[in-house]
């Protein structure tokens, strides 16, 4: 009885006084503007803000200085508060909004299927198997992104992708969701446009499989310069085109496929 | 040497702790989502197994052999082994950020794997020797890691099949954990014949 009493009590005691003194030599500095962020944020680690939960936003908030998408519901107010910590003005990230768009617009009478697919009805499983739709590249339709949206902005009728731009927050789940990677988070202008079609092969070639794709033909690159850039035979808008925007009008009508959409 | 090669083999095949002794289900059924994750987790396991069945060999043969105090393994195993992960927490944290990225969310799931303590008991009921007890421990963490990623792999391409719906989520893996259960039960006569 007596033995056992101080064994067990003394290796307790052994192992308690050794943790507090670990504990107190192998302290990691942590920057104590992290923890102040970090009582800021909600605390719910919904994971909208693209990292893995409110800490690691934290951190990742306080060693870059830079807020990123911001935190979705804390909105406005929680935005500023943490703008405020790490030194930027308040109020200059939280106007900011973002939105997803998909890079492939082309519906059910667009795309070709000369296969008949049976499997599991997700585009993970479909991608796999590429027998869904003929084109490679393109929006297989089963709506995994419609799934994973947390905020239900995503649909998908007749075989194209909507995203309701009322309801979108721009927070990139869907970016992960897709097999194909169709979707990019883009800034909220009202000028802004993209190229609803993600397939780079020859223009013989999509005209094979799609009806709605860019051919590379080069004609919105003529149009606007600057604005648009035509890669690996796909045409690509850049976001940060600051020019003439009756231009980019000119270039959406010129185009022979029609596939220059606006974001709203 | 040939004795350690026995127990190396027949921990991580034969008689793996997971799938013949049934210990350490829960991390089994719930870190074996993704390749990546199950992967730390097997290393985290295996260097805590090694790390535990050391350090309890040395505290049973040293402090309760001699004051003849058996029936307090339990209470102390569990002691050393929470304490152990609490500190190796820390000195990763401390010296390999990058580790602790890595590790650190599954160390304190370590801490009540109930495959650690039985692998510190079957140490004792075996009369495993130090040398024996060492290799023991980090053979039955590789035998875990092992048993995690064939589970893992099966679990990733899972999701790509069309699964009845009644079976789907929680029934069909853990009739796939019974699958591979009597898999393993094909090496029994592996060290026999």
């Amino acid at each position: 009885m007596g033995t056992s009493l101080i064994v067990l009590g003394g290796l307790g005691f052994i192992f308690a006084a050794l943790l507090a003194f670990l504990n107190n030599k192998l302290k990691v500095d942590e920057d104590p503007d992290v923890a102040r962020v970090l009582a800021v944020l909600p605390g719910i680690n919904c994971g909208a803000c693209g990292f893995s939960g409110c800490k690691a936003y934290a951190q990742k908030v306080v060693e870059e200085r830079n807020i990123f998408n911001g935190c979705l519901p804390g909105g406005g107010v929680v935005n500023d508060k943490v703008s405020c910590i790490i030194g930027l003005d308040a109020g200059q990230n939280s106007d900011i909004r973002k939105i997803a768009v998909c890079k492939c617009m082309a519906g059910d009478i667009n795309k070709r299927k000369s296969n008949n697919y049976s499997g599991p009805l997700t585009c993970s499983a479909a991608n796999i198997t590429a027998g869904a739709i003929d084109c490679v590249f393109g929006c297989i339709g089963y709506g995994d992104c419609v799934k994973a949206c947390p905020v239900n902005a995503i649909s998908v009728k007749d075989g194209r992708v909507n995203i309701d731009a009322d309801k979108c927050l721009g927070c990139g789940i869907c970016v992960k969701s897709c097999p194909r990677e169709l979707f990019s988070i883009i800034e909220r202008r009202a000028e802004s446009v993209y190229v609803g079609c993600n397939n780079k092969d020859s223009a013989l070639n999509v005209k094979k499989v799609c009806s709605a794709g860019c051919i590379g033909c080069g004609i919105c690159q003529k149009m606007a310069p600057g604005a648009f850039k035509v890669e690996n035979m796909l045409s690509c808008y850049d976001q940060s085109y600051k020019g003439d925007e009756s231009k980019i009008e000119i270039a959406k009508s010129k185009c022979p496929t029609k596939c220059i959409y606006d974001i709203v | 040497m040939k004795e350690l090669l026995v127990i190396f083999i027949s921990t991580i095949l034969i008689n793996n702790l997971v799938l013949a002794y049934f210990l350490g289900i829960c991390p089994f059924l719930g870190v074996s989502g993704k390749l990546a994750s199950s992967f730390g987790m097997g290393m985290a396991v295996t260097f805590v197994m090694t790390l535990s069945t050391t350090i309890c060999w040395l505290i049973y043969n040293l402090l309760l052999v001699p004051f003849n105090l058996y029936f307090l393994q339990y209470v102390v195993f569990i002691l050393v082994i929470a304490s152990l992960v609490q500190m190796v927490e820390m000195f990763v944290r401390k010296f390999s950020p990058m580790l602790y990225n890595a590790l650190g969310i599954y160390l304190p799931l370590i801490t009540t794997n109930c495959a650690i303590l039985g692998a510190a008991l079957f140490m004792v009921s075996r009369n495993y020797g130090f040398i024996e007890s060492v290799v023991f421990g980090f053979s039955g963490g590789l035998g875990f890691s092992l048993v995690l990623l064939i589970m893992a792999g099966i679990r990733e391409d899972l999701k790509f099949c069309d699964v009845p719906r009644v079976f789907r989520g929680a029934p069909i893996t853990l009739i796939t954990a019974g699958l591979l259960a009597m898999v393993f039960l094909a090496f029994t006569g592996l060290l026999n014949g």
